[in-house]
């Protein structure tokens, strides 16, 4: 064998991959030239130090920056989904066709019409639908992190005060163990432009946030539920303050702690 | 656009642990940091929107033939606007030896170059870096990953035979890069 048969079998004769016929003349071959014995034991001796980089390690936060675009792009689908589709205008037939200048100026009222009642019906939207996006967002964040809680507490008395340092309002925190949804704690977060407080609350295995912000002027609004991305999310208005629940919990389980708060 | 929830759940189950491994070929593909980060965000976006197509078996090898594709995608992509500067212009002669004129032409150093100065295996870290891409990963999937032959041709969609003698030219060109670099390592190996 030459050496330029053997080198390239050096790699399989390491791996314990070479058999038969071409294992025995390799080590044939190994023995009698020193040359491809130093590159054995070279090939060899390089597999550990590769082992020993180990992984570079991905850089801070890279978690959250994934799960936060995940989220993200699940959300922007949903918005394409739901998309106002333009209404069709049908064109009388039995009347006389109207001039250019009449058809020039019925696609003018048209394209305004379409226009306007599509920017009225998105701007009515979208408000709702960035409030959805972040509740659901910073909910997948906050199941990604190590640490959803900054403050973990199942003691509302701790986590209440703690809240109430940070944010512009009181919010209601209750320890509802005996209800079947012990409190883990709470934190901070950020939705719609403001920052707002969170409770979180574990249902059997089960993490469900609820976020809670002031809205001023605002009256009292029913429960309203939303199941985007497989996620419940409740909402609703009561006493000035707005709450969004969120959970992969079933949606009954989370009305019953809408119920409960 | 119901995602069913324990799918989303699953998803995360199944593709965080190997959110490292995912990380580490990128960067060796790519060569840097940002870039790998950018490839990683990708494949899990591209992985999540396969994950029906997913039918069981290993996770690990789907996710980085994943990873994979999408560091080779962005490599064309960004190659072409010259947005990438190679580590072995940036660090190594034509000679395979560190170039004092391109460290004094780069004046800040980047943080590729301050992360392999600072490593302790500098002179592997330059020489796997050294080597083609196909070369790279194949090593870092075995040596570092431990994958097996069977794995490593699920990961690279190639047969058993082209690892086999892939790997092969691997180790050839990494002792190759190995003993060119340093004096030391050479006479260790012989």
């Amino acid at each position: 064998m030459q050496c330029e048969q053997a080198q390239p079998l050096i790699g399989a004769l390491v791996d314990d991959v070479l058999a038969g016929q071409e294992r025995r003349t390799l080590l044939a071959h190994l023995r009698d030239c020193a040359r491809c014995a130093a590159l054995e034991a070279g090939i060899r001796a390089d597999a550990p130090k590769l082992a020993a980089l180990g992984r570079v390690a991905p850089p801070e936060g890279m978690h959250a920056r994934i799960g936060a675009r995940l989220a993200q792009a699940d959300t922007d689908e949903d918005f394409a989904w739901g998309d106002p589709v333009q209404p069709v205008v049908p064109v009388p037939r039995n009347r006389q066709p109207p001039g250019w200048l009449g058809l020039a100026a019925m696609l003018v009222l048209v394209c305004g019409l379409s226009s306007g009642a599509t920017w009225f019906v998105v701007a009515h939207q979208a408000r709702d639908a960035q409030v959805v996006h972040d509740v659901l967002a910073a909910h997948v964040r906050s199941l990604l992190q190590d640490a959803p809680i900054q403050v973990a507490s199942s003691d509302a008395h701790t986590v209440k005060p703690w809240l109430v340092g940070r944010v512009d309002f009181a919010p209601e925190v209750h320890d509802l163990s005996a209800e079947g949804f012990p409190l883990l704690g709470g934190r901070l977060d950020f939705v719609d432009g403001r920052r707002v407080a969170v409770m979180v609350y574990k249902r059997r295995l089960h993490t469900i946030n609820v976020f809670a912000w002031l809205t001023e002027g605002a009256g009292n609004s029913a429960p309203r539920l939303i199941v985007r991305n497989g996620y419940s999310l409740v909402t609703w208005t009561e006493a000035g303050v707005t709450h969004a629940a969120i959970s992969d919990l079933n949606s009954d389980e989370l009305l019953v702690l809408q119920k409960l708060l | 656009m119901g995602v069913p929830m324990d799918t989303r759940a699953q998803f995360a189950e199944l593709t965080t642990p190997h959110l490292a491994a995912a990380y580490n070929l990128a960067f060796w593909i790519t060569r840097s940091r940002a870039d790998a980060e950018d490839v990683v965000q990708d494949a899990y976006l591209r992985a999540w929107r396969g994950f029906g197509g997913f039918r069981g078996g290993p996770m690990l090898p789907w996710l980085l033939a994943i990873v994979r594709n999408a560091a080779y995608r962005w490599m064309s992509t960004h190659r072409h606007a010259g947005n990438v500067v190679s580590l072995d212009t940036l660090f190594l002669g034509d000679d395979g030896t560190p170039d004092p004129a391109m460290q004094i032409a780069a004046d800040a150093p980047t943080a590729e170059a301050a992360m392999i100065a600072a490593s302790e295996n500098a002179h592997v870290m330059r020489a796997l870096a050294s080597l083609p891409p196909v070369l790279r990963e194949i090593l870092v999937l075995r040596e570092i990953e431990g994958m097996s032959y069977h794995e490593i041709a699920l990961t690279t969609g190639s047969p058993a035979g082209t690892v086999m003698s892939r790997l092969s030219r691997a180790r050839l060109a990494l002792r190759r890069a190995l003993s060119g670099t340093t004096e030391k390592d050479s006479l260790h190996a012989v």
